[in-house]
């Protein structure tokens, strides 16, 4: 599942990057491949789904491309692979470990564009980014115009609600949680919320459980170790051992699948919405069943038109 | 042979110094140290529980009694039991191999426990399961090792010290196997079990960390002097009339089952069962009847403020405890190296 992410590694995947210098587009039309998940997701949405021809092991949504091959996790794919399958442009979420190995994949005649989604404002720039990397500028305009109006829309609506407090919980043990700088925290500010953990030193940071508790949350919303078979939905879990917290005496606490938040990509407005459900449902109206689980699978592939009409 | 007979006689003239008054003192001492080393820890934290005032008569809220009570104090009892675990398995196995620089870990217990604990995190047992595979597969190592170090029914210590590096690097090998076909959720949680970190546990897993440490202490205790004698090597504790067979199987066992609670419990906590045992024979001299009661409660002390620190140093972000221990311990470590020089080498 693409939205497994765990807190190390998923900091590790987005807080990446840096572009670098602007690079000119790569030739129109060449095969792409596509590391992380929420790259994935952008092309798709751009409409150059049928020009992907290989993704990162963890992208299995959208189902245009979980079956796609696989070629690697995180920020390393098989050069090998991608020789042989005629990649000309690598999508993928930089980092200073990879950087060595972006260089020889150039050489090799792969131009390789590696997008920062560690911000909100990265995830946007991200977006825009792969529309000039794949020839497809308006559309990339399109989609954020569209991103933007609906992340608007939820700012506005919150804007004059009383803030409430709110901690993002992104792995249990140790307990991890989104800090300033991650498109959660941004997410949490926007739909009338106030991180607790605005003091933490980066983006997804290790703390002090008792810190958390004795900042008491209004709001809790829980995407960490959301193993399959987990329960989701507004229960309060974990959390119920502190029966003191406002989050759990208001039936404020939310665990909510990873791929619903932390996949920061296309789908962000949907994301500033879901926060919102979760943290003025008076304004928002109460969160949905669909807003905590997994994507749903992929249908399984059609049969081909000649299998399909064989006599038995 | 002569002057291992004289080394001998000198073990044995110490074993035989009236040591009782020491004894109590340097226990009374390091008791009350421990003491003031929990209350401190216990009174800081990422969170402001007004821990005196309480007792003042003041009142605390439900979640300051709840961080204090089901978080903070806890952890600093479960703290202290390590440490001590720890402390004593340095001081078992640096006499067992008559070298200053083992540590509970060199035995290869530890990659056991590492290897059974990684195992329960990618078959998803949850709770109590890591912990328990961890120990159970401490416990495997332990006999494997001791089944292949023994040739001719003796245990020699050349052989059990090559089987343990080999037994954590086979294990190290393994784990590593096992992270890189882990899903990214796994790989995180392996990741973050072997960094180490003192746990809150629930009174059972306290009291059985607390008893195992005070039993197993008091076990080494009882073969104290014998460790004394066979500082002056095999042969010269056999001379004395030690049982070295029966003495090297059981500091071999109690040490890794130390090891073994230890790990399966927190992690690998480095330096602990290396810094403590060293500035402890500084302090006290030689003699094990005093160093291993000494171990417990040093090692106890040394870990409580070390995870004090990890706790409050970077508030609300908690540090690695083994990070700490590093950092106080390493350079601590090389300080002694340097004071005492070539009379370190064993």
């Amino acid at each position: 599942m693409i939205g497994k992410l765990t807190a190390l590694l998923f900091g590790a995947a987005i807080l990446t990057l840096g572009c670098g210098a602007p690079r000119a587009p790569a030739p129109p039309g060449g095969r792409i491949a596509v590391m992380a998940p929420s790259a994935a997701e952008t092309l798709v949405e751009l409409g150059v789904a049928d020009r992907i021809v290989a993704v990162g092991d963890f992208v299995d949504w959208p189902p245009a491309l979980s079956r796609l091959p696989k070629i690697g996790a995180y920020d390393a794919p098989n050069p090998e692979r991608l020789v042989e399958l005629g990649v000309a442009l690598l999508f993928t979420t930089a980092s200073e470990a990879g950087r060595g190995e972006h260089a020889r994949l150039e050489q090799l005649g792969i131009q390789v564009v590696a997008l920062d989604t560690s911000t909100f404002a990265g995830t946007l720039a991200a977006i825009a980014e792969a529309g000039r990397q794949v020839g497809r500028e308006a559309a990339a305009s399109a989609l954020l115009a569209r991103i933007e109006a609906r992340v608007d829309a939820v700012r506005r609506r919150a804007a004059a609600a009383p803030r409430r407090r709110v901690l993002v919980a992104v792995g249990h043990d140790p307990l991890f949680v989104a800090g300033p700088g991650s498109h959660l925290d941004e997410l949490v500010t926007l739909a009338g919320g106030v991180n607790i953990a605005q003091d933490a030193r980066s983006p997804y940071q290790m703390v002090a459980l008792e810190a958390m508790l004795e900042r008491a949350p209004e709001v809790i919303v829980d995407s960490a170790d959301n193993r399959q078979g987990n329960p989701r939905g507004m229960t309060a879990g974990f959390w119920a051992r502190w029966p003191f917290l406002p989050a759990v005496v208001q039936g404020g606490v939310a665990h909510v699948d990873p791929w619903q938040l932390l996949v920061p990509g296309p789908r962000l407005a949907e994301m500033a919405e879901l926060m919102g459900r979760l943290i003025h449902p008076e304004l928002f109206g109460a969160p949905r069943a669909l807003d905590f689980t997994g994507h749903p699978e992929p249908a399984p592939p059609a049969l081909p038109a000649a299998a399909a009409a064989a006599p038995r | 042979m002569s002057e291992l007979r004289g080394k001998a006689r000198a073990a044995r003239e110490r074993a035989r110094s009236p040591l009782a008054l020491r004894l109590a003192l340097v226990t009374l001492g390091l008791a009350v140290a421990l003491g003031v080393a929990i209350a401190i820890a216990v009174s800081f934290g990422a969170a402001e529980v007004p821990l005196w005032r309480r007792l003042l008569g003041g009142v605390w809220s439900d979640a300051q009694r709840a961080i204090l009570l089901a978080l903070r104090l806890p952890r600093v009892l479960a703290a202290a039991a390590l440490g001590g675990l720890l402390g004593v398995a340095g001081v078992a196995f640096q006499a067992l191999l008559r070298n200053p620089l083992a540590d509970p870990y060199v035995l290869g217990v530890s990659g056991g426990a590492s290897l059974g604990g990684v195992i329960a995190l990618i078959a998803g047992v949850g709770g109590l399961g890591v912990p328990l595979a961890a120990f159970v597969g401490a416990l495997a190592s332990l006999v494997a090792i001791e089944r292949i170090a023994t040739s001719d029914g003796r245990l020699t210590v050349f052989t059990l010290l090559l089987t343990g590096a080999i037994f954590n690097a086979f294990s190290a090998a393994l784990i590593y196997f096992l992270q890189s076909v882990a899903s990214r959720e796994e790989l995180s949680a392996i990741v973050f079990y072997l960094m180490g970190r003192v746990p809150s546990p629930g009174l059972a897993t306290l009291a059985a960390l607390w008893a195992a440490g005070i039993a197993i202490t008091l076990a080494l205790f009882a073969s104290a002097r014998d460790f004394n004698a066979l500082t002056a090597g095999e042969e010269g504790a056999l001379q004395l009339g030690v049982d070295v067979e029966r003495l090297k199987r059981r500091t071999f066992v109690l040490g890794s089952l130390a090891t073994a609670l230890a790990v399966s419990a927190a992690g690998l906590i480095g330096f602990v069962g290396l810094v403590v045992p060293h500035l402890l024979r500084r302090l006290l001299g030689p003699d094990h009847r005093l160093l291993l009661p000494a171990a417990f409660l040093g090692g106890a002390s040394f870990l409580v403020l070390a995870d004090l620190a990890a706790r409050t140093l970077a508030a609300p972000t908690e540090l690695p405890v083994g990070v700490v221990t590093a950092l106080l311990g390493g350079p601590f470590f090389l300080l002694l190296l340097r004071r005492r020089g070539a009379s370190l080498g064993g």
